[in-house]
């Protein structure tokens, strides 16, 4: 993921190497911006119908970006093409103010999401629905903070002499249960999204020969 | 020839840089933007966070961002005063505190109305977590906003490329800036072609057929974007984006005297309050 593509004196286009050249580089940037739309769309979608709803917006986004994620393997279909979005999308995330540990995340999930595609060439249909679910995951970046937060509130509240029952009581619900509940929603949208795209991936783009 | 138009250019930017108030080195930003996230992690006090605040918001009004900065400082605050109004309320339970204890006593004095001291201690609750839930996001909001108004596309390039960042990371980035205002207007000329039809045409016909809707407008984005990277990537390559060895940048970053003192000025009090002496 590292290696400097510039090393490849005038990559052509569909030049068949493994590593990424400069076209590469530029249909995931590309790919990149219309994955952060939606991810933007997404953060408006959670906010407006789930209220509070800002933990599932890992799910709503997983839901949507199906198809942007399958073009664009469909396209790079080389190892670093999925690391390098993430990276991308994590280092808007921090940039626009987010928690660090969403970097941290958006690194280690799609690269995990990119290996197991890899294990299928990316041509296979399996890996490649298993490696998106893998890499939504790495969108929990910017959720992480609600659990943190929730811990900050508990120390202020500690601090100022209530009784462990009492906060207990107050954030039972809140914290092990929706956990549990967000992180199973992204696998669901997940499969859901990641198989809306390779219908749409299916139907419209193999047929002009784009795919 | 080339040099000297370069050199010319090189004088410009400089000035409007000068001109445009004092203006922080994107790494500067950067390192700003890591102490708001180290904020967030140790859970400093409401004290540290608001000197940590204050000094956040600074810069913005330095570069003459008013409107922003002042909407910032507005929110800030009032979320400040939710959160001292909550320690009052919910402070009633254990009967310390002064602010806390008028409306405490207030409430306890007649034994009848309990249920209004808990549904108060409840809004209390709530809006206290809502208070200091999001008032650990607003340094990162601060730094953020500032970092993304103030730095422009080839000083984020030239800050990237000066930290040794691969080039496979610096090209994607550069593409998504460019490739943002292409989004919005594909965006309004695939809304366009869909009313000419008829399709989803009124207020909420976007939302009543969900699926439908996502479909028919990622589908043109998408066979747009490809024809859009095949251009990019021909008209990057000509321009010699492929060329081997270090490439240069027209704008020039430079730490400055103020820029290190910012920096000494925000991390002071950050450690202090992180070692628990402020």
């Amino acid at each position: 993921m590292t290696q400097q593509p510039a090393a490849q004196p005038t990559g052509t286009p569909a030049a068949k190497s493994s590593r990424l050249a400069i076209p590469d580089l530029i249909s995931i940037g590309i790919f990149t911006a219309l994955y952060f739309v939606c991810v933007c769309v997404a953060t408006l979608i959670s906010a407006l119908v789930a209220g509070a709803g800002t933990i599932f917006l890992p799910a709503v986004a997983a839901l949507i970006c199906g198809p942007v994620f399958m073009l664009s393997v469909a396209r790079v279909g080389k190892f670093g093409g999925i690391t390098v979005m993430g990276v991308v999308i994590g280092l808007f995330l921090f940039v626009s103010g987010h928690f660090a540990l969403s970097f941290v995340a958006s690194i280690v999930f799609p690269l995990a999401g990119d290996l197991i595609a890899r294990i299928g060439n990316y041509k296979n249909r399996i890996t490649i629905l298993i490696g998106y679910v893998v890499f939504c995951y790495g969108l929990t970046g910017p959720i992480l903070p609600l659990w943190f937060m929730k811990d900050a509130y508990v120390a202020s509240l500690q601090a100022r002499g209530k009784d462990s029952a009492y906060i207990d009581n107050l954030f039972s619900q809140i914290s092990v249960g929706s956990f549990f509940v967000a992180m199973a929603a992204i696998l669901v949208c997940g499969l859901i999204g990641g198989w809306f795209g390779q219908r749409i991936l299916k139907k419209h783009f193999v047929k002009a020969g784009i795919a | 020839m080339t040099r000297t138009i370069a050199a010319r250019q090189d004088v410009r930017m400089t000035a409007s840089a000068r001109t445009a108030g004092l203006r922080l080195d994107p790494r500067a930003k950067l390192y700003l933007l890591l102490l708001a996230n180290l904020l967030l992690f140790f859970h400093v006090d409401t004290r540290g966070e608001a000197i940590m605040v204050t000094l956040f918001l600074l810069p913005l009004f330095v570069a003459g961002r008013w409107r922003t900065g002042l909407r910032l400082t507005v929110l800030y605050f009032a979320l400040l005063g939710l959160g001292l109004w909550s320690d009052a309320v919910t402070l009633t339970g254990t009967g310390s505190g002064s602010g806390g204890s008028l409306i405490g006593m207030m409430n306890g004095g007649t034994t009848g109305a309990g249920d209004a001291t808990t549904t108060l201690a409840t809004a209390g609750h709530v809006a206290g977590l809502l208070s200091v839930g999001i008032r650990m996001m607003m340094p990162c909001l601060i730094t953020g906003a500032y970092a993304f108004t103030t730095t422009s596309i080839s000083e984020f390039v030239c800050a990237m490329r000066r930290m040794r960042v691969p080039e496979a990371i610096v090209i994607p980035c550069m593409v998504v800036i460019r490739f943002f205002p292409t989004i919005a207007h594909d965006y309004r000329q695939i809304r366009n072609a869909m009313a000419l039809r008829g399709i989803a045409a009124g207020r909420f016909a976007l939302v009543r057929h969900p699926v439908q809707s996502l479909e028919f407008i990622i589908v043109p984005l998408l066979m747009n974007a490809t024809f859009v990277s095949r251009d990019l990537s021909v008209a990057a390559l000509t321009k010699g984006l492929g060329i081997a060895g270090e490439h240069t940048c027209m704008t020039v970053i430079r730490m400055r005297w103020f820029d290190w003192a910012f920096m000494a000025v925000c991390t002071v009090p950050m450690a202090l309050s992180i070692g628990g002496v402020l």
